[in-house]
């Protein structure tokens, strides 16, 4: 009944069956390059080259410029002109702003530390839409991560809806049971108790029972566990991850080289 | 008080149509089971009775309320709906602050409520348990703490959402007395089921519903005596029904009174 709470979009691609470790070596690898390769239009670039026709290739295109323009974009936005307006650097005044004054210099830095924002971002959305959640999880605990860091994280994204469900049940039969939940600001604060309670206690008494499902199935046991899902990792994934690593490497020396 | 449903339909945001076209009446004191499977639309017809949800087309009347029109705080006048999970709603300190939540809603007078409280209290056997908090007593008494505070808003109508659930024999009998008492009283009772025992043990009238339609609608013995009808529902017959008519009886048997009753004439 209700979702899991991940971007996850399922799908069939080659982006989608890329093991999620090389993808996560792909996101870094991207934001290492942005960040650090000294010519001005790299960010800029990788969107182009990079992200967009990934998002085309991973069929999540839709999606993803969906995310792109409510989420991204505005913030993105909001630290450029943050970043515009208030660098005190050049001389070169473009405009004033009542105290503010807009440099070449501070617009041309805004914006590309906003377009290197903007592939941070994306490049994690796209890995988000196109990566389950619980089979990164699985991949990485398999790879030696502490299972007790996979349930925090996974137990997370399955809890919040979980709560939302409950909340709503809560408010139902509260309201079933004659409690004003609309109308003007003292009755619906006086509702907060019947809403609440039920759902703090409820949901102390969830985390309690979750626990012990898990550790019935072993959940600290030391032996060696095996997975019930293969995900799979293929040598074109491990190909892949080396020439990630490859470039990233080159973009860390050719900072360091220049600087 | 009278229910009238006319050609109900309903679709949750999901697209799912819950509901396809659904008209019942059910009159004033009636004691009636809603049986189905699961994602039949059981509880998503009477989330209908007390505004919880709001028709997609066709309408639901609660004696003379246009229940579309009417808020869920105004229709619990009305219609009272006992959740199948009683830690979503517990709150209180103490059971008897918690059973007087409804009746406070309502704006009864004290005396009032004092004596509809006390009157649900006894009713659920938790007069002795007045002063205890909710969350110290088992689930089984939370369940009729749950019970208890629906039945003091004194609604003409009350629904119950699968009340026997997990419960034991004992419980299940207080269930069943309670709700006795409700048609004493006059009350409409309607009761979503799983246990078609105890479906036929306290009902007079059984509608079974299938993919969001009415399947079967009448008469308890009528209904339960429908097995090929009712397994396209997945509802087994009671035990009793099944065995009366491997026998070989005429009439569709569901309790132990009338299956005696057949076996008393045939012996005679």
């Amino acid at each position: 009944m209700h979702e899991r709470l991940s971007f996850h979009i399922k799908r069939d691609s080659a982006l989608h069956r890329l093991n999620p470790l090389t993808k996560i070596f792909l996101v870094l690898a991207l934001i290492l390059v942005a960040f650090l390769n000294p010519w001005y239009w790299t960010p800029h670039l990788l969107v182009l080259i990079a992200i967009t026709p990934l998002s085309l290739l991973a069929r999540v295109g839709a999606e993803y410029f969906r995310a792109a323009a409510r989420l991204i974009l505005p913030a993105v936005g909001f630290l450029f002109l943050m970043q515009a307006f208030f660098q005190p650097v050049g001389e070169e005044i473009l405009f004033q702003f009542y105290f503010l004054d807009v440099t070449r210099e501070s617009l041309m830095f805004a914006f590309s530390n906003a377009m290197r924002i903007f592939v941070m971002v994306s490049a994690f959305t796209l890995f988000l839409l196109t990566t389950h959640p619980s089979e990164l999880m699985s991949d990485l605990t398999r790879r030696g991560l502490p299972g007790q860091f996979s349930y925090v994280i996974i137990s997370t994204l399955q809890i919040l809806p979980q709560i939302q469900a409950r909340a709503q049940t809560t408010i139902a039969a509260q309201r079933s049971r004659g409690l004003e939940t609309e109308g003007h600001f003292i009755k619906r604060a006086g509702s907060l108790i019947p809403l609440v309670g039920p759902l703090v206690l409820g949901s102390l008494v969830e985390v309690e029972e979750r626990a012990i499902a898990i550790e019935a199935r072993g959940f600290t046991s030391k032996s060696l566990k095996t997975s019930l899902h293969d995900i799979p990792d293929s040598s074109i994934d491990k190909a892949l991850r080396w020439a990630l690593a490859v470039i990233a490497i080159l973009s860390i020396t050719l900072k360091l080289w220049l600087s | 008080m009278n229910i009238e449903v006319r050609d109900l339909h309903f679709v949750y945001p999901t697209g799912f149509e819950a509901l396809k076209g659904i008209s019942i009446s059910i009159g004033a004191g009636e004691q009636v089971a809603l049986v189905g499977q699961n994602g039949a639309g059981k509880t998503t017809l009477v989330r209908h009775f007390n505004g919880l949800l709001r028709p997609a087309s066709g309408s639901v009347f609660i004696g003379d309320w246009d229940a579309a029109r009417c808020s869920v705080a105004k229709l619990a006048s009305r219609v009272g709906y006992v959740f199948q999970n009683p830690d979503e709603q517990l709150f209180s300190r103490d059971v008897g602050t918690e059973v007087r939540f409804g009746p406070r809603n309502l704006g009864y007078p004290k005396e009032k409520a004092d004596g509809l409280v006390e009157r649900a209290l006894s009713l659920t056997g938790l007069t002795d348990k007045v002063e205890i908090n909710p969350y110290d007593l088992s689930p089984t008494w939370r369940k009729m703490v749950a019970l208890a505070s629906v039945i003091a808003m004194d609604t003409p109508v009350v629904i119950f959402d699968e009340p026997t659930t997990g419960q034991d024999a004992a419980t299940i009998a207080r269930i069943a007395h309670v709700i006795a008492e409700l048609h004493a009283l006059g009350r409409t009772v309607i009761t979503i089921t799983h246990d078609i025992d105890f479906c036929a043990e306290n009902f007079d009238r059984v509608i079974a519903l299938s993919n969001g339609q009415v399947l079967l609608d009448g008469p308890a013995g009528e209904v339960l005596g429908q097995e090929e009808i009712l397994a396209r529902t997945y509802v087994e017959p009671p035990q009793l029904t099944r065995l009366g008519k491997r026998l070989g009886f005429k009439e569709t048997v569901r309790n132990q009174e009338e299956f005696l009753a057949v076996v008393a004439r045939s012996a005679r």
